[in-house]
């Protein structure tokens, strides 16, 4: 049976798969109880923290909670209200009263047009999957410069390591600001030559993170040419 | 569905052109891994499978008998279409057959009708009676950018393929369909200001034009085709032209070793 | 079901013409993760078919009209290469392939968990590149692989196999011959793990003794089939591409 503690086999199971017996243990996300047995309902490596059994997604939809640091695109423009795609099923409302400008009604467009990249804060989330966001923050802003990358949102919290430590050491060795958002769009700055050093190395953090010790990763990356030859 | 194209995505594209470097890390002319594979649907008289990146393009030939047009009844016949489905991708949606589709069709159906690599005769069973059409059929399964080139690959592969099921229609023996020649299409995108070739799908989201070149086997052009918006000069048709030819080679160089295995 | 009798499906030995036994599959492979353009999908060769799939979303449902406001809605597109058949098939819908998406996309919602996504749809896109008979449950096979390769939630994987009816005997997994000349034929859709059925049809004559020995072998393969999209899944990711 899973392991489920750090560093041990994780164990990959299939929607329908039983996992094991119930008792005494919760379901997470990705498990639900059936009779006593657990049984997996995504694919995934299966988890076991605190006596909750869970899935950890191997692939994963973008799902907004309030609060998350979001990447968007201004998708279309209202007199009074902007709609952003965020990366998830449904686009993201950001209304005049939110957004970091005094907008008069009608003149929405002359601060941020379709195509516009912006870093957003998910302000809430209904039951109907209705999003609001907002701008009003600190460093909260419409993007002007840089580049955007995605990376599997289930690689998000890969990326950024516990307390953000591997996101600041990304940052400090690329020479890049990044900011990274829930929605698996990751925004970087710098000269071209460090935007694709950040480019490679945020892809290989992602897809290798799991399995390759992250140190060694890193230090490999640091080897590479940031193009100052 | 019309999609949404970030204005970061154009200025990125538009900074790396100017030390013409590619998103990828390509450089300006460079293609692509591209794999090809013949022979691999049962059913079709003659089918090719061809990935490009991460684009992947099915062809597929059938043959049925039919009677010839009055004004040439020594001659049979050949259409190639192209199928832009849902499955092709989140932009791609159900309808009838969209502007986008008939034109990749018809595209890969000039280059390959001009090159004159189909006899037409040949297809002659009786004259003014019965005559083969031959029909290519191509299938766009994911389209992670450049899916002319796939497909022109595919159908010219497919076709080279070919066997004619004479047996099942009672016309003869089963034989291999003659081709004479390989007819190949090159396709540039403008990225940045500047053409590339095979251009990725996030290169086509933040590019402009395009320009499809098929050329035969002595380097002749046999379709040409300028989609999207966007204007270029002869100069830069001058160069993309000179990157096509090698290409081609390139190309038909595969076909024929696929063909010799 | 075509015309009875006069063509001969069974060997003297007992076999099937193509040497299988009656309870045994034709050859089955499953490939995950087959179309990059996709957020999930699978290509299944059973036999000589040849079926593709490829999964997106969930998204918001468009138009507004077929939106749910407690659950998701899936879009499934069952359709035919031209090519795919010894005759070739002009592109576009007809009345065959928009019965078979509809009752796809009723079993698929069966094991999909569909009310995590309200106002949603996942659309379901299956491509049959070659056909020798029993496609709908090729595609439903590579259905499932597609969707969990995308990430969605399912009670189960859902399994496509048939049985059917040859020279009055009761056969797994009809191919050409057997369908073109058999007496019924008879295509379900198994959730493995609950044994319950969340697709079925069935056309030609079966008494109810030949209809529960076609369902045995049914639940039979629908096991081994399972066992090679469970393998599949865990060839794609436990090389340590995830």
């Amino acid at each position: 049976m899973s392991q489920g503690q750090d560093g041990a086999e994780q164990r990959l199971v299939t929607p329908g798969m039983a996992v094991g017996p119930s008792t005494g243990k919760r379901a997470g996300s990705g498990v639900i109880a059936q009779n006593d047995a657990f049984i997996a309902t995504r694919l995934g490596w299966l988890q076991e923290l605190n006596n909750t059994v869970s899935v950890n997604p191997i692939n994963a939809t973008y799902m907004p909670r309030s609060g998350d640091l979001v990447v968007g695109v201004v998708a279309e423009v209202r007199n009074n209200l902007w709609f952003l795609n965020i990366n998830g099923a449904f686009q993201g409302l950001l209304p005049m009263s939110l957004a970091p400008w005094k907008v008069e009604f009608g003149a929405a467009r002359m601060h941020m047009d379709v195509g516009d990249v912006v870093l957003a804060r998910v302000q809430e989330v209904d039951e109907c999957h209705n999003v609001v966001l907002t701008m009003k923050g600190v460093g909260l802003r419409k993007l002007n410069q840089g580049a955007v990358l995605n990376v599997p949102v289930q690689h998000v919290e890969r990326l950024r390591g516990p307390n953000n430590e591997r996101l600041q050491q990304l940052r400090d060795m690329s020479d890049c600001r990044i900011m990274v958002g829930e929605n698996g769009r990751v925004w970087v700055d710098g000269d071209n030559n460090a935007i694709a050093w950040s480019r490679n190395a945020i892809q290989r953090v992602a897809s290798e993170g799991h399995k390759t010790n992250f140190d060694a990763l890193m230090a490999e990356l640091n080897t590479m040419n940031k193009g100052d030859a | 569905m019309v999609e949404l194209v970030p204005t970061l995505l154009r200025q990125e594209l538009a900074r790396l052109a100017e030390t013409n470097e590619r998103l990828d890390g390509r450089s300006q002319w460079e293609g692509r891994a591209i794999t090809l594979e013949t022979d691999c649907l049962y059913n079709a008289e003659g089918s090719a499978k061809v990935t490009i990146g991460g684009t992947v393009v099915y062809a597929g030939v059938k043959f049925e008998l039919r009677t010839p047009w009055p004004d040439r009844p020594t001659q049979g016949s050949l259409m190639c279409g192209a199928e832009l489905r849902p499955v092709a991708g989140r932009k791609y949606e159900p309808g009838p057959p969209s502007p986008q589709s008939i034109e990749l069709g018809r595209v890969v159906d000039r280059g390959i009708r001009e090159s004159g690599c189909i006899d037409m005769d040949q297809l002659c069973i009786v004259p003014g009676e019965k005559v083969w059409g031959v029909m290519i059929d191509i299938h766009v399964l994911s389209d992670q950018g450049n899916i002319f080139d796939a497909c022109g690959l595919a159908a010219i592969a497919a076709l080279r393929t070919a066997v004619v099921p004479a047996e099942r229609f009672d016309v003869g023996e089963d034989h291999k369909l003659s081709v004479n020649g390989t007819p190949i299409m090159a396709s540039f995108t403008r990225v940045g200001g500047r053409y590339v070739l095979d251009a990725s799908e996030e290169e086509e989201l933040g590019g402009d034009e395009r320009i499809h070149i098929t050329l035969g086997d002595e380097g002749h052009l046999h379709s040409l085709q300028k989609g999207l918006k966007g204007v270029f000069t002869p100069a830069e048709f001058a160069e993309i032209f000179d990157v096509a030819q090698s290409r081609c080679v390139e190309l038909r160089k595969l076909v024929a070793e696929q063909e010799a295995n | 079901m075509g015309g009875y009798g006069d063509v001969q499906l069974l060997r003297d030995d007992g076999k099937r013409l193509d040497g299988r036994a009656l309870d045994e599959l034709r050859p089955v492979t499953v490939e995950a993760g087959v179309l990059p353009a996709a957020d999930g999908s699978a290509r299944v060769t059973h036999g000589l078919n040849v079926a593709v799939v490829a999964v997106y979303g969930p998204m918001e449902a468009h138009p507004r009209k077929i939106q749910r406001q407690d659950r998701a809605v899936i879009d499934v597109r069952y359709n035919m290469a031209p090519f795919s058949t010894s005759d070739r098939i002009r592109p576009g819908f007809n009345r065959r392939s928009r019965e078979i998406s509809k009752v796809t996309a009723d079993a698929l919602e069966s094991v999909v968990l569909v009310e995590r996504f309200p106002r949603s749809k996942i659309r379901v896109e299956i491509e049959i590149l070659a056909a020798e008979a029993g496609t709908r449950c090729v595609g439903i096979t590579a259905a499932a692989v597609a969707l969990a390769d995308a990430g969605i939630p399912m009670r189960d994987l859902i399994v496509g196999v048939a049985s059917g009816k040859i020279e009055d005997t009761v056969v797994l997994d009809l191919d050409k011959a057997e369908d073109n000349y058999g007496q019924a034929d008879l295509p379900v859709g198994i959730l493995p793990n609950t044994g319950e059925i969340a697709f079925l049809q069935m056309d030609g004559d079966l008494s109810p003794e030949e209809f529960d020995l076609a369902m045995e072998y049914n639940f039979k393969a629908a096991g081994e089939i399972h066992q090679i999209m469970v393998e599949a899944l865990q060839r794609r990711y436990e090389g340590g591409e995830a």
